[in-house]
């Protein structure tokens, strides 16, 4: 049984392994009692995060944004084959793949740069959507994988959060000054498009205030 | 502002001084406090003080009894101190008219 808990403390944070399974072995507990103690241990661990408002914003980003980046990446692909049979202009695809690029890049910094331990969650409610949204496609005149366009700027961003945390309150404000400024000039005012500005305004927020701790800390 | 359990936590871990560390301290709160404690939630409570500021913790010494393994000692920080004294006198505070505080029988039914 010993040999179980010592397995089940693989998923224990390495920092408190030798502590905790030593702490067991002093005190003298059972098996079973130490399995339990283990176990209830890589539990707690795993739930401590979601006392925090992060991890629920960026489960909620990565679930809504992969759901409505679906949708983006599927109104592209249909415009971009419009487009090469001369239905449709350069100008408006050309935006459309534009805004594509930043509402994804953006929510996945959000999704990286607060998801911390729970990262993997985020990962988990972006593959859902994703991989029911391609088993379902219907449409055979396109790719299935057409509707994972978002994919690859999403990915890209939420690694540049993981190692970013946030980026310079200018660069922020450019960006999302940018973005709202393209969706006003593309004309794509739904309440889709609002949602998925958010993220970018969000980053100008969360940019501010690091600003105004970092000046805090500087006085 | 401490929780209840953070409190105790603190205060154990401050009476035990020098020697204070996972067992040590879960074995201080199952005495002083009357309570059952779980290395889940003595570890998770750790690693929360520590991120506040109240706790530091190092490894520490390796023994036979335990099986070659590691202690996480544990020293508690002047915040943490303020902190437990601030829940102190709080509970002191809001106490303070309390019957059971004041060794009046109470008239709850």
């Amino acid at each position: 049984m010993s040999s179980l808990a010592e397995m089940a403390a693989i998923f224990v944070a390495p920092k408190d392994r030798d502590a905790v399974l030593g702490d067991l072995a002093e005190t003298g507990a059972s098996g079973w009692s130490t399995l339990g103690s283990v176990l209830g241990l890589v539990v707690r661990q795993q739930m401590e995060p979601w006392r925090a408002w992060q991890p629920w914003v960026t489960s909620s980003v990565a679930l809504a944004g992969s759901l409505l980046l679906l949708a983006v990446s599927f109104g592209l692909s249909v415009n971009t084959r419009h487009l090469l049979r001369g239905e449709r202009g350069y100008g408006s695809v050309l935006f459309e793949a534009l805004l594509m690029l930043s509402w994804a890049w953006t929510s996945g910094f959000v999704v990286g740069s607060l998801s911390g331990k729970t990262r993997w969650v985020s990962g988990i409610l972006c593959a859902i959507p994703c991989l029911s949204c391609v088993l379902r496609f219907q449409d055979t005149s396109l790719s299935r994988l057409c509707v994972l366009l978002f994919l690859l700027p999403g990915l890209v961003g939420a690694v540049q959060g993981v190692r970013r945390a946030h980026l310079s309150h200018r660069t922020a404000l450019t960006l999302a000054i940018a973005i709202t400024a393209l969706m006003l000039a593309w004309g794509g005012m739904y309440m889709r498009n609002w949602f998925l500005l958010l993220p970018a305004w969000w980053l100008v927020a969360h940019a501010e205030r690091s600003k105004r701790s970092d000046e805090k800390e500087a006085a | 502002m401490l929780g209840e359990f953070e409190y105790i936590l603190v205060t154990v871990a401050a009476g035990l001084g020098e020697s204070a560390y996972g067992a040590a301290i879960r074995e201080g709160i199952e005495e002083s406090a009357g309570r059952s404690c779980s290395i889940g939630a003595l570890y998770t409570t750790i690693e929360r003080l520590e991120k506040k500021g109240m706790l530091k913790t190092w490894m520490g010494e390796a023994t036979a009894q335990r099986g070659g393994r590691a202690k996480r000692m544990v020293r508690v920080t002047a915040k943490g101190m303020h902190a437990a004294k601030e829940f102190y006198e709080a509970m002191m505070g809001v106490s303070r008219n309390a019957s059971w505080a004041r060794g009046k029988p109470s008239h709850a039914s």
